[in-house]
């Protein structure tokens, strides 16, 4: 039997899902292994749980999206979060830092009213997350990496070193060294340093390492003319949950 | 042995005749730093470089290599991953990069010969060139005894002005040599300029080490308690950075990878670090080196003691790169001497 499979979202932009249809032909070898029984993004059809895998984008943005998510979790065996906004609180968490009313009116307009938004969160902050799929957006490989070790009975395992050491295999001139800052050096690996490696800084998509030295980032960071508010700023861009960017 | 003299001006047609038979890999300019890299022409490439970012050792050493395939399913089958390599010429290492080639060659050729690397090092000849100055601000080469080199490559170059003192440390290097560059002779006063050029380089060199390298390793066992390491591991970002740009680091981690059918896959090897979390993380989650002072001091044993006494050689050739790569300035020459200085100061 087919391991039954169920994508959803929550407040994002979708993206990440659109990296899995971005795997174009290469779908139809994944839905050789398993049964993608809903998602909305991809297919007309729906099916109710019980599911095996859940994957799950986007952040937990309005009270009835909680019970939503609940839902989800008490419907499947696994819950993977997919991407920055359901792992981290991703870019939504940026509102957290905002008056909320004021956030509210520029989104919804005069029909604020009608939409009582809360703080963003990651899924963690209401359910157990199984695991997690990091990155703004996902990397299609990562995902079917996952999902190969979900079929093997494996514990999907995600990088627990800083985006340097991938930054370093591929070559490259240290960002650093350019001159700029960058937040390799505590952001977790796994995306193969891609940003550096196209001339641009890593900005922390994928979070931190499990124990990152956060003190001694902030004093390089200084160090290359940053002040702690600049610090914290590119901290919030992605980490807004985090105790670090507090 | 025998030495020829190879004028300046012939150096480009040695290169281009080198690159119709061999991949040439020299010294290149990257975003305004100096990498090695394959080369199209002579013109690509600068002589005169001071350090690379990175050393040579991705040559035979890839930071990713498939080690072997295998099919699962009702027919088993394991293959082994052997890359036929292509000839390549590495022009212009600087004695501290040909010495951490003699230390990865101790890693993966004694005892049980590692095939790919075998394959690639078999297949690599070594132009080394002469460091007549410090060549980079972090450079400590003349403290850990790689200033000179004795062998360990098929052809070396000194500059003597107007061309290059070329010393034969090989059959290939011979043949190489007759084969694609015009070289001559050397006259007395050429060998004059030889040696001045030695002379003036011993005087270029100064030591920064406060101590006897051969005391290392018995300085570093005393330091193992010193509440110094925790004060460096509060600054180490726990990076890496200074393992991957090491050129005599060799540590690697290796793990399967299936394709979606869960029949096929391969293994691949991939380098690793000391200073990352997982390195010493075994089965069952146990980590004997939980925390970021022990791998910190770890890295610094590893190469001051531990390979220094396995292979009678230090396990660092005082390039310089991990330090110009420490984001936090993280020094081995400042560390070695505060440890040092710390244990004159108690026994006193």
């Amino acid at each position: 039997m087919k391991p039954k499979v169920a994508i959803f979202e929550f407040g994002c932009c979708e993206g990440c899902q659109l990296q899995i249809v971005n795997l174009e032909e290469r779908l139809l070898d994944l839905l050789e292994v398993v049964d993608v029984v809903t998602w909305r993004e991809a297919r007309s059809e729906h099916q109710d749980g019980p599911y095996d895998i859940a994957f799950v984008e986007g952040s937990i943005t309005r009270e009835d999206e909680i019970g939503r998510l609940k839902e989800i979790r008490e419907d499947s065996r696994i819950l993977v979060a997919l991407g920055a906004c359901a792992h981290l609180g991703g870019v939504n968490c940026l509102k957290n830092f905002m008056d909320q009313d004021e956030v509210r009116r520029y989104v919804y307009g005069d029909k604020a009213e009608w939409f009582p938004s809360i703080p963003a969160r990651p899924l963690g902050a209401v359910v157990k997350v199984d695991y997690v799929i990091p990155g703004c957006p996902i990397d299609k490989e990562e995902f079917l990496g996952v999902v190969k070790q979900l079929l093997l009975g494996k514990e999907p395992r995600l990088p627990n070193y800083p985006v340097c050491v991938e930054c370093k295999k591929a070559g490259n001139v240290c960002v650093f060294e350019k001159g700029l800052f960058c937040l390799g050096p505590i952001t977790r690996a796994g995306c193969g340093a891609r940003c550096p490696s196209f001339g641009a800084r890593c900005i922390g998509c994928r979070g931190t390492v499990d124990d990152p030295n956060t003190e001694a980032h902030r004093e390089v960071m200084k160090e290359y003319g940053l002040r702690p508010e600049d610090i914290l700023n590119k901290y919030r861009l992605f980490w807004g949950y985090l105790e670090v960017a507090r | 042995m025998p030495l020829k003299i190879l004028p300046k001006e012939s150096v480009p047609l040695f290169v281009d005749n080198l690159l119709r038979d061999y991949e040439v890999i020299g010294p290149l300019r990257k975003d305004g730093f100096y990498v090695f890299g394959s080369v199209r022409s002579f013109s690509d490439m600068e002589l005169d470089y001071p350090i690379t970012i990175y050393p040579a050792k991705k040559f035979f050493l890839p930071p990713r290599e498939s080690l072997l395939r295998f099919k699962t399913g009702e027919k088993v089958s394991v293959e082994p991953v052997v890359e036929e390599p292509q000839p390549k010429v590495l022009f212009g290492l600087h004695p501290c990069d040909l010495h951490s080639t003699w230390l990865l060659d101790a890693a993966f050729l004694q005892e049980t010969p590692d095939a790919s690397y075998e394959a690639r090092r078999r297949h690599t000849v070594f132009v080394g060139l002469d460091c007549l100055k410090p060549c980079d601000e972090y450079a400590f080469c003349k403290d850990m005894g790689t200033l000179y080199v004795n062998g360990g490559y098929d052809l070396f170059l000194t500059d003597i002005g107007d061309a290059y003192a070329v010393d034969i440390g090989s059959k290939r290097g011979e043949e190489m040599l007759e084969r694609y560059a015009d070289t001559r002779e050397p006259t007395p006063s050429e060998l004059k300029r030889l040696e001045a050029a030695h002379k003036e380089k011993e005087e270029n060199f100064s030591n920064r080490l406060k101590f006897d390298i051969h005391n290392l390793p018995a300085i570093l066992w005393n330091s193992y308690d010193s509440p110094y390491w925790e004060e460096l591991a509060q600054k180490c970002l726990g990076c890496g950075s200074c393992t991957l740009v090491c050129s005599t680091c060799y540590c690697f981690d290796v793990f399967d990878k299936v394709e979606l059918n869960l029949q096929k896959g391969e293994r691949i090897r991939v380098w690793d670090s000391c200073l990352l979390e997982e390195f010493a993380k075994v089965a069952g989650g146990l980590n004997f080196r939980p925390s970021r002072v022990e791998r910190l001091r770890h890295r610094f044993f590893r190469k001051g003691k531990y390979l220094t006494e396995r292979f009678g050689k230090v396990g660092c050739v005082g390039c310089g790169r991990c330090t110009r790569n420490c984001l936090v300035h993280i020094n081995p020459i400042e560390v070695y001497n505060h440890i040092y200085e710390e244990q004159q100061k108690s026994a006193a």
